[in-house]
């Protein structure tokens, strides 16, 4: 009987007739030489991208030489030792990286949410059309101008006030206590500071579009059920725009992870695991950046540091494709700006 | 008259109409609180973006004079001409690069590739796009400057730079001749256009405000960018006289200066700082403007 009520069942509408436009395959005789060289012609320029990837790939791998290198997934960086040989630890940097982008991240997950949630159910319309664009500005300040601002003028308020403070009062969770005071205010919590203010404009748009594509129609059945507007968001509004909000989550840590030169000028670099988060330690990116003029001419050093580049790119790569993958469904013009 | 003939509808006294219990209070009450607690998470993202603006400009501005902007000669070590007139120059080319580079490949998919290529090809716009810049400057360092054999040069600056730049044309090309609307290349191809004359006559104009938007996007992401700069070219006091010469672009000045310890030095870095948050700001209120501009077009148009 249900195999009969869905045989039954009327075809939804008819397909649309095919669109008559250069996509269109024509029915014509074999096509020509002629046909075929104008055909691919447009996949030339279409994938100049994918050439550059692949020439950043390549170039990487011919320059590491595929040099076996001692130690290389250990955790002594030493390019250079007084004594005996050097040794190649970048897991250093990977935990270093981590350290930095992932509370950078749930920081600004968090902010971005509220901002985002604030945004597009709280406040009236134009409040929200004059403070939105602060919030996107924020990305387009350029990393460097971070850098001498948290370098120059946040490190002393870290140094000051903010790193004492933590010391004092957070010394019993491990990583905030131990044998380093807090010296300059350069390290882990300006570095993820810095981090946070950078991936925040991309989590906050992305998750302000995902709530904005939220149907009028369940946002008011919500309100008429009697929910508030605070359950409405947490049972319907969050749930339907989750796939926007995850690739907002992975994008902002692509941000935080890749980010170079801010991190390279506040974080106080040092090849080594940090004690606690006062002390100086190293993202991929940062030392990639600041490492490269002493590597000059010394074959292990720069192969190291290609090595360091591959996984960086093949860390950023996966979590962007992934980020990316996650957001085609919504529609977000506005993405293509960041 | 006749309205007057409908019973007056009954109000029930509010106890019925409105649960007054502890827990329903405490919901609305909840509800109206954070609706004016996280508002406030606003100077998070503000009071930062003030204060940048605050402290670079209160830095730079006592010292900056016209004679810092201009002057290129290279025994004045505290003035900004050659970085400035260098990056503008490095600048128009990398973006004029990256143009020929995306532009043609946005269109193309866009307009010419199957849905299937289409979207790989967005894949791997999408990639390029987040790499990081530190990587492309790799591919600038190993490739350009050692490979090539350039060196420290102007060209290999402006490759690299435009090699980062490429996929956010090409994202937005792609993006405006994707969102012109169904009728109107029906409308074209069914008047029997040529697919250049479609792109050319119909598709440009109305694609153009946005093409433009993203350009000064790119751009105000390129002239930001330091780490592709500092790895490929860096470290020169006197402008350029050629591609294949060293150039010193602005974001190269601020991190060559920001840790010195000579105050003229850091001077230096914070009025070169003051500089390109003049133009990254400029250029991003141009793009608002811009879009705004074209939003209300689109409608005009299209409704």
């Amino acid at each position: 009987m249900v195999g009969d009520l869905a045989q039954s069942e009327p075809a939804g509408p008819e397909p649309l007739p095919p669109v008559l436009s250069p996509r269109s395959k024509g029915t014509g005789p074999r096509p020509s030489l002629g046909a075929i060289v104008r055909r691919a012609v447009p996949f030339v320029p279409a994938f100049v991208p994918l050439a550059i990837v692949v020439a950043i790939i390549v170039t990487l791998i011919i320059e590491t030489g595929l040099t076996h290198l001692p130690g290389l997934l250990g955790s002594n960086f030493n390019p250079t030792p007084s004594t005996g040989a050097p040794s190649w630890g970048i897991m250093v940097f990977v935990v270093g990286s981590f350290l930095t982008a992932v509370p950078a991240l749930l920081l600004s997950m968090v902010v971005g949410l509220g901002i985002a949630i604030a945004s597009v159910t709280y406040l009236p319309r134009f409040v929200s059309r004059i403070l939105d664009p602060f919030v996107d500005l924020l990305a387009g300040i350029p990393s460097v101008v971070y850098g001498i601002w948290g370098y120059l003028f946040v490190s002393t308020y870290f140094g000051n006030t903010l790193n004492p403070f933590l010391y004092d009062k957070l010394s019993w969770i491990p990583g905030f206590g131990g044998q380093t005071p807090p010296g300059s205010g350069l390290g882990i919590p300006i570095s993820v500071f810095i981090l946070t203010l950078m991936a925040l404009p991309i989590t906050t748009l992305l998750i302000r579009d995902a709530l904005r594509t939220v149907p009028r129609d369940l946002w008011e059945s919500g309100l008429a059920l009697g929910a508030t507007r605070w359950e409405v968001l947490r049972r319907v509004s969050i749930p339907y725009g989750r796939a926007g909000i995850l690739s907002a989550a992975f994008l902002g840590f692509g941000r935080a992870f890749g980010e170079t030169v801010a991190v390279a000028m506040v974080i106080n670099i040092e090849p080594v695991y940090p004690h606690n988060v006062f002390q100086g330690t190293g993202t991929i990116a940062s030392l990639m950046f600041a490492l490269l003029d002493s590597a000059y001419g010394n074959y292990q050093f720069l192969a190291a540091l290609c090595y360091m580049a591959l996984a960086l790119l093949a860390i950023t790569l996966v979590v962007n494709v992934v980020g990316r993958w996650s957001i085609s469904r919504l529609s977000a013009t506005e993405i293509a700006g960041l | 008259m006749a309205l007057a003939s409908v019973p007056a509808i009954e109000t029930p006294s509010d106890d019925l109409l409105f649960d007054r219990s502890a827990r329903t209070r405490w919901r609305i009450g909840f509800d109206r609180w954070i609706g004016r607690l996280l508002p406030l998470l606003f100077l998070v993202a503000i009071l930062p973006i003030l204060d940048v603006v605050y402290y670079i400009a209160s830095s730079a501005l006592p010292t900056l004079t016209l004679h810092v902007l201009t002057d290129t000669n290279f025994r004045d070590p505290d003035a900004l001409g050659v970085p400035i007139i260098t990056t503008a120059e490095m600048m128009t080319l990398a973006t004029g690069l990256a143009v020929a580079f995306g532009l043609f490949g946005g269109i193309a998919t866009a307009e010419f590739l199957s849905d299937r290529a289409a979207s790989w090809a967005r894949t791997f716009a999408n990639m390029l796009a987040g790499t990081p810049s530190v990587v492309v400057g790799y591919l600038g360092y190993f490739g350009f400057c050692l490979y090539f054999g350039w060196g420290y040069t102007m060209i290999a600056g402006v490759l690299t730079l435009s090699l980062f730049m490429t996929p956010y044309i090409f994202r937005i090309a792609d993006l405006a001749f994707s969102s012109i609307p169904r009728h109107i290349r029906e409308a074209a191809y069914g008047a029997g256009a040529h697919p250049h004359q479609y792109i050319l006559r119909v598709g440009a104009p109305i694609a153009f405000p946005q093409i433009l938007n993203g350009v000064f996007l790119a751009v105000a992401i390129g002239v930001g960018e330091t780490a592709p700069i500092v790895l490929t070219t860096h470290g020169s006091v006197i402008l350029p006289t050629g591609l294949f010469s060293p150039a010193q672009f602005l974001t190269a000045t601020i991190w060559e200066n920001f840790s010195s310890p000579f105050a003229s030095a850091v001077a230096l870095a914070l009025q070169a700082a003051f500089i390109l948050l003049v133009v990254v700001v400029g250029l991003n209120i141009v793009v608002r403007i811009i879009s705004a501009r074209y939003r209300k077009r689109l409608e005009g148009l299209f409704q």
